[in-house]
């Protein structure tokens, strides 16, 4: 049921290449979950999100710090690979330090027909962060325009908000089916569903959504749900992870990061200016802890999902030297705790040590069934 | 060439117990990165045990280590009720009935060897470190391990003692023989010890202060990693390098809290904790047939 979206997921790029051969429209690569796609929408541009391939590397060393995070070294290792040489553009909007160094790096020596760096403000608590960034969409706009040579309209933008509406409605839809007792389909898949998002033409991502959506009230594909977890985190994309905890006793029935319900959780409420519409969206989305101050709204959030999808235990994660996630996990993990919700928090890197990573999972499951190992 | 290295591998039984006449007998059986130990009780009580170095083939060592533990006292492994496999080779014990983390077993087992008081289990195995705390019954709570690099391990500390030949069970003693206690070693890495004692052997140090930077570093690890969970009294320490007295003691002075001291071998803690649950299970099992 989920092979499209986990072909589209593992072949991203030749996805994209056959997209651009098909349509002829431009491919535009981006760096972090804040760029407006769309806009990029509406003026024909496929935006897909930069990620890495999980392989030890050694092209970045010259390029960025050894303690920037794993993630940020490994998409730009894509870059300087070739391996996205098929973009005509790139870009970025302000998220941390590490992704944009990633960002720069790639422009100075891949450069692109076309790169823009969109400042996203950090402060988005600030009531002044909302007339802000609707003025730099504004600029972003017209530089689109002038980079495709398409003038965008309200009734573009207002097809590509629909658009990107309807791909978040879908989703949430199957998010909801994994709140029952038995969720019809794994963490992996609902991670695998949500990265294709995010390098697919929304419009057929949408009609593959619907299709699943069909069939899944009904899907019994008969593995035991075990323990309910929730994975909460930094950038995470690695299917292999998720599938090794659920091959343990467990399965994931939501998360909290940008490969999942970050991404896709708030929808763009209409007004008159649309481009207003488009950053109050940004502005008010799930943040991530880069933009999560003074308040932690996050945390209230967390607590939100792990009650209503009925979550025994949390692993906590985070890239490698991610200052922002660093910042909070003490945090959440305390206030999930209070919760009487158990924590694992594991750190990646680009290459997960499975062997020591499934001792830690596994000591964390016997915790929940560790009962049944007494007398 | 000497060994320096190479600690006591060796086997027991308890010639004052008969097992033919206990009801359950099961066993664990740890294989660990460095060490192997099989642990048989017989109804809840330790009868025999064997530790020794593990091999490259895990079921090999898993095997050998059981089959020790077993020589000279007429058990078979048809007379073993439940065999629990535990350590960083638990799923390759292929005559174990169910395997479970060595996280699990070392608090188990630290409840037997130390008494229901514990509740802050360090275990300090060959290739990694971990912080267990747990209840009344040994049932884990919350635990930590090392990241992924082995310094400051049982492994690190073999080497160490290979570097300035003196045997593994004398380097303890040896770095508390020093007048004042030198500043800990830079780096606790093992591929990096070999440059790092021989610089300060070059500078003149006697082998006991470069012992004592060496146990103070290590020391110093854990207690950042006991400093995360949180050190709640009773305090334990399992696996091998809890025989080390120039550690334990450094690291009983940096958190100032004593360990509970040992009246078994504290290497078998993992395997003892898992012919525990053996015998749990074992319980288990008969009351459904």
């Amino acid at each position: 049921m989920f092979e499209q979206l986990r072909e589209w997921e593992r072949n991203r790029h030749d996805y994209a290449k056959a997209w651009k051969q098909r349509t002829g429209g431009k491919v535009l690569g981006y760096f972090c979950t804040y760029v407006p796609e769309e806009i990029l929408h509406a003026a024909g541009v496929l935006p897909v999100r930069i990620l890495g391939s999980h392989e030890p590397q050694d092209v970045t060393e010259p390029h960025i710090f050894g303690m920037y995070c794993p993630f940020c070294r490994d998409c730009l290792a894509q870059g300087l690979k070739g391996r996205y040489d098929y973009l005509d553009g790139i870009m970025i909007a302000q998220s941390c330090l590490h992704i944009r160094q990633a960002y720069t790096s790639w422009e100075k020596h891949r450069p692109r027909e076309f790169s823009y760096y969109l400042p996203m403000p950090n402060h988005v608590q600030s009531l002044r962060a909302l007339p802000y960034l609707t003025g730099e969409l504004v600029q972003f706009k017209a530089a689109v325009e002038e980079w495709t040579g398409k003038t965008i309209a309200n009734a573009d933008l207002d097809k590509a908000i629909e658009v990107y509406n309807e791909n978040r409605r879908l989703m949430h839809a199957v998010y909801e089916l994994r709140k029952g007792e038995e969720p019809p389909l794994t963490g992996e898949e609902a991670m695998e569903m949500v990265i294709a998002s995010q390098m697919t033409d929304k419009t057929e991502h949408n009609e593959e959504l619907r299709k699943v959506l069909a069939g899944l009230p009904t899907r019994k594909d008969g593995r035991d749900t075990g323990v309910r977890l929730m994975i909460i985190g930094s950038e995470d994309d690695d299917t292999e992870f998720i599938n090794m905890v659920e091959s343990c006793g467990a399965t994931f029935v939501v998360d909290e990061h940008c490969t999942g319900t970050r991404y896709f959780w708030n929808e763009v409420e209409p007004r008159h200016d649309r481009l207003e519409a488009i950053a109050a969206r940004y502005i008010d989305r799930v943040p991530c802890p880069s933009k999560d101050w003074v308040e932690r709204t996050r945390i209230q959030h967390i607590l939100e999902l792990a009650r209503e999808w009925k979550v025994d235990g949390a692993i906590v994660m985070q890239q490698k030297f991610c200052d922002p996630h660093e910042l909070d996990t003490p945090a959440i993990r305390k206030a999930l705790e209070d919760a009487g919700i158990k924590t694992l928090f594991l750190e990646f890197d680009v290459t997960v040590p499975i062997g020591q990573f499934k001792v830690r999972v596994e000591a964390f499951l016997e915790m929940f069934a560790e009962e049944d190992l007494f007398d | 060439m000497t060994e320096y290295w190479r600690w006591k591998e060796y086997r027991w039984h308890d010639e004052e117990v008969d097992w033919r006449a206990g009801e359950l007998v099961t066993a664990g059986v740890d294989v660990g990165s460095v060490s192997s130990q099989a642990v048989v009780m017989v109804d809840g009580e330790l009868y025999a045990f064997s530790s020794m170095r593990t091999g490259s083939d895990s079921p090999e060592s898993a095997r050998k280590a059981m089959d020790w533990a077993m020589e000279g006292t007429g058990l078979t492994l048809d007379d073993v009720g439940f065999v629990v496999g535990t350590g960083y080779g638990r799923v390759n014990v292929p005559f174990s009935d169910k395997a479970i983390t060595e996280i699990a077993c070392h608090a188990r087992g630290a409840n037997y060897m130390y008494g229901p008081g514990v509740r802050t289990v360090l275990d300090m195995g060959g290739q990694d470190c971990k912080v267990i705390r747990c209840d009344e019954r040994g049932k884990v709570s919350a635990f930590v391990m090392n990241d992924k690099c082995a310094a400051g391990t049982g492994r690190g500390m073999e080497v160490f003692a290979d570097l300035l030949a003196i045997p593994i069970e004398e380097v303890g003693e040896l770095s508390l023989q020093v007048e004042e206690e030198p500043p800990p070693v830079s780096c606790t890495c093992v591929v990096f010890a070999k440059s790092e004692a021989t610089a300060l052997l070059r500078e003149g140090w006697p082998k006991s202060k470069v012992l004592a930077a060496y146990c103070s570093a290590m020391a110093h690890r854990v207690v950042t990693l006991l400093e995360q969970v949180g050190v709640e009294e009773e305090f334990a320490i399992t696996g091998g390098i809890a025989k080390n007295i120039g550690i334990v003691r450094r690291l009983e002075d940096e958190i100032g809290v004593k360990a509970q001291s040992a009246k078994y071998d504290t290497q078998i803690a993992g395997g003892l904790g898992g012919a525990l649950f053996a015998q749990s299970l074992l319980k288990k099992k008969l009351n459904a047939n």
